[in-house]
């Protein structure tokens, strides 16, 4: 039995394990974003504009958002959300640079560190060991350790960040171009395409980010692009990029693309791969000639002649963004989001208007969606159903919560079939109610354990918290945006446990 | 609109219940379950063969391990299956790759019984319709569409010590019409089964006595779900340890002890209920067919499935077997000595051929949903 036998036997069995455990921990404890000194909550009965649009563009109200919205003005806190590198967002980039180093390492480090001894971490490795590290922490669970804080760190900026829109629009398009770490080495690749695609793209141009998600190497992995190459006459292409290329990130399911198409696009892409993680500059993205199908093609009715070469891929991104189901698609999913889960026609006409005007400015487009009279019809107000994900961050920001989104409060997002980077096929996270609502019981015992401070690593100070708005009233009103209705209000009383219940109210669960 | 019925019961009336158990570390197949009539057994392990001869004789050509022998009862009985020389096409001999490839199901994304529940109806999606006993989630649920992971039904609690926080919440959601009205009445009645068996001391049914081993109490916690009708569909299930390179005799002897015994006290347990219950166990890899110098085995090829329930084609191994001769071995690479037990059984067709029992109009196109990317063939494990 060689060495090699040993490490395996010493890490092989129960492999399952508690990686939560392994995440670095905060120095001190989480703190919570310092509210302002004089809080006051919605007085209205109903949703105001105020709260209605601090309901869609976030995720979830925070003690104190009422009155600064109200008194910027609706429009003025839609321009700044649309503009988010011009909000100072210190406290988030603080804790984010602090917990998650990793995070901000270049794509080709993020491989497993395994046989590489110029490695710090390998160097380190014997004082670690000293100190209870494994050597199973430098090989095959290191993936997990990427995915943990990689979902901890979205968790985090959900809650912390001020660029509230910015981060659900993240969320958006890490739906929309969805990708499952746990196939193969998109495990190391997908906090690349995190940083990489869609932070660095958000609020930025579709097109853009469109080209960006089409060379990521994550992208090259969970898609098949990697493979999809033409050495010999022979060689069919893989047409599974090409697919959802058209049929989720651009065009739509119906948006009028033949068989054709697919396999012309596709023909478009042969040659395009990342670097295997054995090889030097491994997860690096290139170009290979050889590996193209350098013919003519027809995409959507558009020649593209031979010889193009690499450009190819530019010629076909430019050819599905202009097509009109792209921007039908595109704003059909954002007002299904921002508006409702069947949105009014009215309202998607408008939005893709605008996104073809813009030339596929996310801002501008989404500035049209919040200037239709369809996502302020008061009638729609506080229908919309959260998604888990949502459901719970919105907790933790209603109750100013201090979190350092460990395993215990993931579990929650687990249990309720929603945690970051857990969805396997392309399509993303389902956005519609119905998907959701079988799993109450683990929002009912989520909102009961945070409000009983009973999640490890995440605590809240809810006598201060009432204290400081001024009493049960100011509290219920601030936490559902409006002020509670008689039966809400019994209920809240009666209950004994007032906070668990708005938070578990029908209430709390749209927005 | 889902019937409140339908969220509480899961499947329906069907209340089929699949439970995965996964043996990690990657058991030995030759030991649970040796061809105790081939001489070359005996000849590739001269010192750990002769435990084989002690056990309990299946057929003309295995036998079962000696701790095993709880599981003889179900075997006569007709309710247990075994699939030797069974594993993955691949040819990793890292536990944790082939764990990963096992339970994803392939070079794909998100696990097989994840994407076995995609295909469920959407009415079929309880709080409780999947649970994964233990820490973590196992990587064969990721892209499932809500799973419970947990230790003990200790764990659950509505409200805590408040049950005015019940009452309230049920006053609220009352005046919820449509979808989230019937969700909501739907989950505080199977809460009310929750609670029931959570502030009372379970009671095993038929005699049936659980270990005090970690893996037999989560089994009898799986047992209490699926008596209690809340919607329990998938549940999987741990045994770790079975990486036995060094004086393995002990070693498979206390697993091997607990895999029977927690079986056997589940399949007595649940009585009637193993009609429309399903245990699967697997492990990532087998060992190697020869034993080695420290009395244990290195990292092989093929292992065992076993397959316990209602309905199963039992009492008989399935699949194909070539016996230990050296010319029906898989090559070690250039290595001198005794090849590695070939994969002539691939776990997918197993798997496929459980998944087919538990949901009606498991078809050609939902069998290439949840193993994207290869032939499946499903064994005739029901029948």
């Amino acid at each position: 039995m060689g060495a090699g036998a040993v490490v395996a036997a010493g890490s092989g069995c129960g492999r399952v394990q508690d990686h939560g455990a392994e995440a670095r921990r905060w120095l001190g404890k989480p703190t919570a974003p310092r509210l302002a000194e004089t809080l006051t909550g919605p007085t209205a009965t109903e949703l105001d504009a105020v709260s209605h649009a601090i309901n869609r563009l976030t995720f979830g109200v925070r003690p104190g958002d009422h009155a600064r919205v109200a008194a910027m003005g609706v429009e003025a806190f839609i321009e700044e959300q649309l503009a988010p590198r011009e909000l100072a967002d210190g406290m988030c980039e603080r804790v984010i640079r602090h917990e998650f180093d990793s995070l901000a390492d270049p794509a080709g480090t993020l491989f497993p560190r395994k046989g590489d001894a110029s490695d710090p971490l390998q160097q380190l490795f014997p004082a670690m060991k000293d100190r209870g590290a494994r050597v199973s922490h430098l090989y095959e669970f290191k993936d997990k350790v990427l995915l943990d804080e990689l979902t901890r760190a979205t968790v985090l900026r959900a809650v912390l960040s001020e660029r509230q829109l910015y981060e659900v629009m993240v969320q958006f398009w890490t739906d929309h171009f969805n990708i499952d770490p746990s196939k193969a080495e998109a495990k190391w690749l997908k906090a690349a395409d995190d940083r990489d695609v869609i932070r660095a793209h958000a609020l930025g141009n579709f097109r853009e980010l469109l080209r960006a998600s089409a060379v990521s190497p994550a992208m090259l992995w969970y898609l098949d692009g990697r493979v999809n190459r033409r050495v010999k006459p022979a060689d069919k292409p893989n047409e599974n990029y090409a697919r959802e290329l058209l049929e989720l990130h651009t065009l739509g399911v119906h948006g009028g693309y033949t068989q054709q198409d697919v396999m012309d696009v596709a023909r478009c892409l042969t040659g395009w791969t990342v670097r295997d993680k054995k090889k030097f500059f491994k997860g690096r993205v290139e170009f290979r000639a050889g590996e193209h199908d350098d013919g003519a093609k027809r995409v959507l009715g558009v020649e593209i002649p031979a010889g193009l070469g690499a450009r190819d891929l530019d010629r076909v991104l430019e050819i599905v963004v202009a097509h009109p189901s792209t921007a039908k698609h595109v704003a059909g999913k954002l007002c299904r989001r921002f508006i409702a889960d069947e949105p009014p026609e009215a309202a998607v006409t408008a939005t893709a208007a605008a996104f073809v005007r813009s030339g596929g400015d996310i801002p501008a487009t989404l500035r049209a969606l919040f200037a239709t009279e369809e996502f302020w019809i008061p009638a729609g107000r506080g229908r919309k159903f959260k998604r888990p994900f949502h459901f719970v961050v919105s907790a933790l920001r209603a109750t100013n919560a201090a979190t350092d989104a460990t395993k215990p409060l993931v579990d929650y997002l687990v249990r309720l079939g929603h945690a970051p980077f857990r969805y396997a096929t392309p399509d993303g996270y389902p956005e519609a109610a119905s998907h959701w609502q079988s799993s109450l019981l683990w929002r009912w015992n989520f909102a009961s354990a945070l409000a009983a401070n009973g999640i490890k690593g995440t605590s809240i100070a809810a006598e201060n918290l009432r204290a400081q708005l001024g009493g049960d009233e100011a509290l219920m009103a601030t936490v559902l945006g409006r002020v509670p209705s008689a039966v809400e209000r019994g209920a809240y009383h009666e209950s004994g446990v007032g906070l668990a219940l708005l938070l578990a109210s029908p209430a709390f669960q749209h927005c | 609109m889902p019937s409140p019925q339908a969220v509480i019961s899961g499947n329906g009336d069907e209340r089929r219940a699949l439970v995965v158990i996964f043996l990690r570390g990657a058991a030995d197949g030759l030991a649970l379950v040796p061809p105790v009539t081939d001489e070359h057994y005996y000849r590739a392990r001269p010192r750990l063969g002769r435990a084989a001869k002690e056990g309990v004789k299946l057929d003309d050509r295995f036998g079962l391990h000696p701790k095993l022998q709880p599981l003889e009862e179900a075997w006569r009985e007709g309710e247990l299956a075994i699939v030797h020389a069974c594993g993955t096409e691949d040819q990793t001999r890292s536990h944790f790759e082939a764990q990963d490839l096992m339970e994803h199901g392939g070079v794909v994304a998100g696990g097989w019984l994840g994407r076995y529940l995609q295909t469920r109806p959407v009415e079929s999606r309880g709080a409780l319709a999947c649970v994964a006993v233990g820490k973590a989630l196992p990587e064969c649920l990721l892209g499932a569409p809500a799973v419970t992971v947990m230790q003990s039904l200790e764990e659950f609690s509505i409200g805590g010590r408040t049950p005015a926080f019940g009452t309230q919440l049920e006053r609220l959601y009352a005046m919820e019409r449509g979808q989230l009205g019937a969700a909501a009445r739907a989950t505080f009645s199977a809460l009310v089964r929750i609670e029931a068996m959570r502030t009372t001391q379970y009671r095993p049914e038929h005699g049936a006595i659980y270990g005090r081993d970690e893996f037999s109490n989560g089994l009898s916690q799986l047992a209490r779900l699926i008596k209690a009708d809340v919607g329990l569909e998938a549940a999987s299930i741990d045994l770790p340890g079975w990486d036995s390179h060094f004086a393995q005799q002990g070693q498979v002897e206390g697993l091997a002890g607990k895999l029977a015994g927690g079986l056997a006290a589940l399949r007595k347990d649940l009585g009637a209920r193993m009609a429309t219950t399903t245990v699967v166990v697997m492990t990532e890899f087998g060992r190697t067919v020869e034993e080695n110098s420290a009395f244990g085995t290195d990292h092989g090829r093929g292992s065992t499935m076993f397959v316990l329930g209602g309905g199963v084609h039992g009492g008989r191994m399935h699949g194909a077997w070539r016996g230990l001769a050296p010319e029906g071995l898989e090559r070690r690479g250039v290595l001198e000595g005794y090849g590695d037990l070939p994969v002539l059984n691939n776990y997918r067709n197993v798997l496929a051929s459980v998944l087919a029992r538990h949901a009606t109009g498991f078809g050609a196109t939902e069998t290439a949903s949840v193993f994207p990317g290869f032939e499946v063939k499903p064994m005739a494990i029901f029948g």
